[in-house]
């Protein structure tokens, strides 16, 4: 079956083309059904080679000839293997999900077949990424799902936030694109092949075509290169800000692309290319650095916000960043642990948000929200038990994962990093559950009128939930002493990556008491109202709270640094063009328009006055021509 | 002996009256008329030189008759155009028929 | 100008027909009626048919009574009658345009008379004998035209029915 691992971006993409050929009149139950069955397949099909990867080993790649460029040959292919196999199946399943959620979110939208297009076409483009074989066909999908993201946030381009979140996001994320290009083209330099394989060896042997830099320096370079693409797709720090913004996309595109899937591409991508940032230990110190700083940094923004999308959105940050920094230790089957249980609840999060919102005609933020425990009791259970294993509490699946990774930050020697860890996971547990108590508890503070008509949704969107939850709840047992570590032998299957820590019992309970800390705060602070938050916002720790609210004025920051200079520039530019370059074209226009308004008084259509002056100019040249004759003559 | 130069004299003259009527006279149909007193004064050339060139020949004559018979053409399509201008802009003056103005 | 002439009968009848040929034509150009102006053309094309006559053109000559004096001036009187019959040249104010028109039209004439007479080109002496001495001018004319110049005699033909199809086509009136 591995050698069909084709078939499984193959089906998104033939449900693309079907919902293209169908157009816009399609109906919504026929174009839901292709798309979820296109997805389901591939789904199936994930799963009977996650588990031949997991009987045999695995295999590839699979390598057909594209085209021929002078001595060179491009390929393109596909290849399978223990991590290629866990994505597979978390992009299938996460995806078939969302694409049956979105048939109750979406319901009714005019632009209802589009979504599916473009949903099925972003499935196809990371399953593509997913099973590339070499850097650029990775690269041209890489590509594809940014476009994909460009189009979903600016699904609803008539609202002008999403239209600039769009722009917004794919302008930021192309900066790094063009890191990992250029870091493409130089690994191509060096070593003269895309291939992962090809390139891993030649990296480990040593055998690079570059006469310019020392053999550790370039690799350093290349790696910290191939990490500014993935600090731009998975919104590391300092290229971050996009994410929150994409929020104005519809909730399921939240929850796929920008939770669960191509935001995880970015941490693929170090962890697919992981061999060679390991022959690079500075490179993995900045790593580790970068993804510490996102992942404490993006928590306490959380803390603040009032859009419950956006706290998701930069919970998903802070996560991200934890997922890096686990790479940066070189706790890979850490890492891309989290990545999976992750993508499972945090799609169950947005989903759950997705629900919440839906419920409430479109309103976002919680500070109008409130006991809708009551109302969406479906929906509350589930968005707490992606709580839950968002704050680590055993037995949920953020549990066992996140206490990898701080496992790891800690072994690896760095005390800060861990340090920055656990308190990232505090506030992340304090913001989490300031979202559910705001919004599930207390009283109502939006309009009665639509707390009143607020329902449960429809099974297809329960549906979705439920088993994302049951998936929240049990994907973490995966590397657990319950199973025997099965995730970590199972990812050992491409060769023993990064270090394995061994779990400690006291490194749990550490974990565990400091989420079940940041919990009991948000208690407190927004249930039991025994501390009040708002004496607090507007105390003594005013500055901090503003620091906060404002994102640490990141944004703020970048428009007067960057975009106000580019902006000037732009206007200098543009005045020299339209004065200068467009005033000299003009004038000349002018000049001839001018000489013509002139000239034209000379027609006056009268044929005699024609004649007139033909006669008298024929008169003169004669005259001339005898003059000229005759001076020649006499 | 009537010499060349008598004959190209009167045929210059003729040429002259001709051309100044058709730059200044107002009506077409004598514009037209004109025309073929220059085209007359022409043929009394044609015909100077065939029969007192440096090589006589009936050549000279059987281009005048060419010409004559372009110039019969000619005053035929004219007159028919004229009326035709007549019945469409109900005047003949010369200076009425300005369509190609600016 | 005149150095050399001897008054014979042929130069009296050139001067005769010359001066009938020009005043003729001044008439054309300062009659008021539109009517007398194609009467005078007339007196032209006649005079110059004397002319005609007189380079020993006899067929030529016939032909322009036949066809100028005759068909043109006819259908000259046919499209004044059908346009308008009174129509009256104006006197026109004397503007920049005709004054032009007299100065360029006398100073084409005055370059023409000038190469003509001074500018020093000898013109070839008269043969005293006619060169198709006592041969029928008619037949020349026709040997000529059907032998030599046989092609473009059809051409014309072609091209006067065309001429006459054209000419019908555009007089003809809409419906």
């Amino acid at each position: 079956m591995v050698e069909y691992a084709w078939l499984v971006p193959f089906f998104p993409l033939v449900a693309y083309l079907l919902l293209f050929v169908l157009g816009r009149r399609a109906q919504e139950g026929i174009v839901t059904t292709l798309a979820v069955l296109a997805s389901l397949a591939g789904f199936v099909v994930s799963l009977s080679i996650l588990s031949q990867v997991h009987a045999n080993g695995p295999s590839g790649p699979y390598i057909f000839h594209w085209l021929t460029v002078g001595s060179f040959d491009l390929s393109v292919g596909y290849e399978v293997t223990a991590l290629n196999a866990m994505m597979l199946v978390v992009v299938t399943f996460v995806s078939t999900l969302v694409l049956l959620f979105s048939k109750g979110y979406m319901n009714g939208d005019k632009r209802f077949v589009v979504f599916y297009q473009y949903l099925c076409l972003f499935i196809f483009s990371m399953l593509g990424l997913v099973i590339s074989p070499n850097l650029l066909q990775m690269y041209i999908f890489w590509e594809l799902v940014g476009l994909c993201s460009f189009l979903l946030v600016g699904f609803w381009y008539f609202k002008p936030e999403a239209a600039a979140a769009a722009k917004k996001a794919f302008i930021v994320t192309r900066i790094g694109d063009l890191g990992l290009f250029i870091g493409i083209v130089l690994v191509f330099v060096a070593t003269g092949t895309f291939e992962y394989s090809g390139v891993f060896q030649a990296i480990q042997s040593g055998q690079l075509n570059i006469d310019w830099m020392s053999h550790d320096n370039f690799v350093t370079l290349v790696a910290i290169l191939i990490f500014v693409g993935a600090i731009g797709k998975s919104a590391q720090f300092p290229l971050h800000t996009w994410l929150p913004d994409a929020m104005e996309g519809p909730t399921p595109v939240s929850a796929l692309i920008h939770a669960a899937t191509m935001v995880a591409a970015g941490v693929y991508l170090v962890a697919r290319a992981f061999p060679l940032f390991e022959a690079s230990p500075d490179a993995l110190t900045v790593i580790a650095i970068i993804g510490g700083i996102t992942a404490i940094f993006a928590a306490l923004i959380g803390l603040t916000q009032n859009d419950i999308k956006r706290v998701v959105a930069y919970s998903t940050i802070s996560q991200l960043g934890y997922m890096v920094m686990a790479l940066g230790v070189s706790a890979y089957v850490a890492s891309t642990f989290h990545l999976m249980t992750h993508a499972f609840f945090k799609a169950l999060l947005f989903l759950a948000a997705g629900s919440v919102i839906h419920a409430i005609h479109h309103n976002q933020d919680i500070r109008k929200m409130g006991g809708l425990w009551k109302k969406l009791p479906i929906t509350g259970w589930t968005f707490l038990i992606g709580a839950l294993a968002l704050s680590g509490i055993p037995p949920f699946a953020g549990f066992w994962s996140k206490d990898e990774i701080l496992t790891g930050a800690l072994q690896s020697g760095n005390t800060t990093l861990f340090v920055l860890g656990l308190i990232a996971a505090f506030c992340t547990a304090f913001y989490i559950f300031r979202v559910f108590f705001l919004t599930f508890t207390g009283e109502f503070r939006g309009e009665k009128d639509v707390y009143d008509h607020a329902h449960e949704s429809g099974s297809v969107m329960t549906l979705p939930l439920v088993l994302l939850g049951i998936m929240a709840i049990i994907a973490g047992l995966l590397n657990s002493p319950v199973t025997g570590y099965a995730f970590e032998h199972f990812m050992h299957l491409d060769g023993e990556l990064g270090q394995v820590h061994e779990p400690s019992i006291g490194m749990m309970g550490l974990s565990t008491v400091v989420g079940l800390l940041g919990i009991g705060l948000a208690y407190l602070m927004y249930k039991s109202k025994s501390i009040n938050a708002e004496a607090m916002a507007n105390g003594p720790l005013r500055p901090l709270y503003l620091l906060s609210f404002n994102k640490f004025y990141i944004d703020e920051l970048y428009h007067y640094v960057i975009v106000v200079p580019v902006v000037w520039i732009a206007r200098i530019l543009n005045f020299v063009d339209h004065w200068i370059v467009d005033g000299i074209v003009r004038a000349l226009g002018e000049a001839g328009y001018v000489s013509s308004l002139g000239l034209k008084y000379s027609q006056n259509g009268q044929v005699q006055t024609y004649g007139l002056i033909t006669l008298l100019g024929t008169v003169l040249l004669i005259g001339i021509s005898l003059y000229v004759v005759i001076g020649g003559i006499y | 002996m009537i010499a060349v130069e008598q004959y190209l004299t009167l045929a210059a003259i003729l040429f002259c009256i001709g051309l100044f009527g058709a730059l200044t006279k107002r009506n077409i149909i004598i514009v037209l008329v004109s025309i073929e007193l220059m085209l007359n004064a022409v043929n009394i050339n044609l015909l100077t030189f065939a029969r007192y060139g440096l090589a006589p020949s009936i050549n000279g004559q059987v281009f005048t008759l060419f010409t004559m018979t372009i110039a019969a053409a000619e005053v035929a399509v004219g007159l028919a155009i004229l009326i035709s201008l007549y019945r469409n802009r109900n005047s003949s003056d010369v200076r009425d028929q300005d369509l190609m103005k600016w | 100008m005149f150095s050399g002439l001897v008054i014979t009968g042929q130069t009296v009848s050139f001067f005769l027909i010359s001066l009938f040929v020009i005043a003729c034509g001044v008439m054309l150009l300062s009659l008021k009626k539109v009517v007398y102006m194609a009467m005078s053309i007339g007196g032209v094309f006649i005079g110059v048919a004397g002319i005609y006559i007189m380079l020993e053109a006899e067929f030529v000559a016939f032909i322009q009574i036949l066809l100028y004096a005759g068909a043109i001036t006819i259908m000259l009187l046919f499209a004044i009658m059908l346009t308008r019959h009174d129509a009256i040249e104006t006197p026109q104010k004397i503007t920049a345009h005709p004054v032009w028109a007299a100065l360029g039209s006398a100073a084409f004439g005055l370059i023409i008379l000038w190469v003509v007479k001074f500018s020093g080109i000898t013109w070839p002496v008269p043969a005293a004998n006619s060169p198709w001495q006592g041969q029928d001018n008619v037949k020349l004319v026709g040997e000529a035209l059907f032998s030599n110049y046989v092609i473009p005699f059809e051409l014309v033909s072609v091209v006067l029915i065309v001429a006459v199809v054209g000419a019908i086509t555009l007089a003809n009136k809409e419906e």
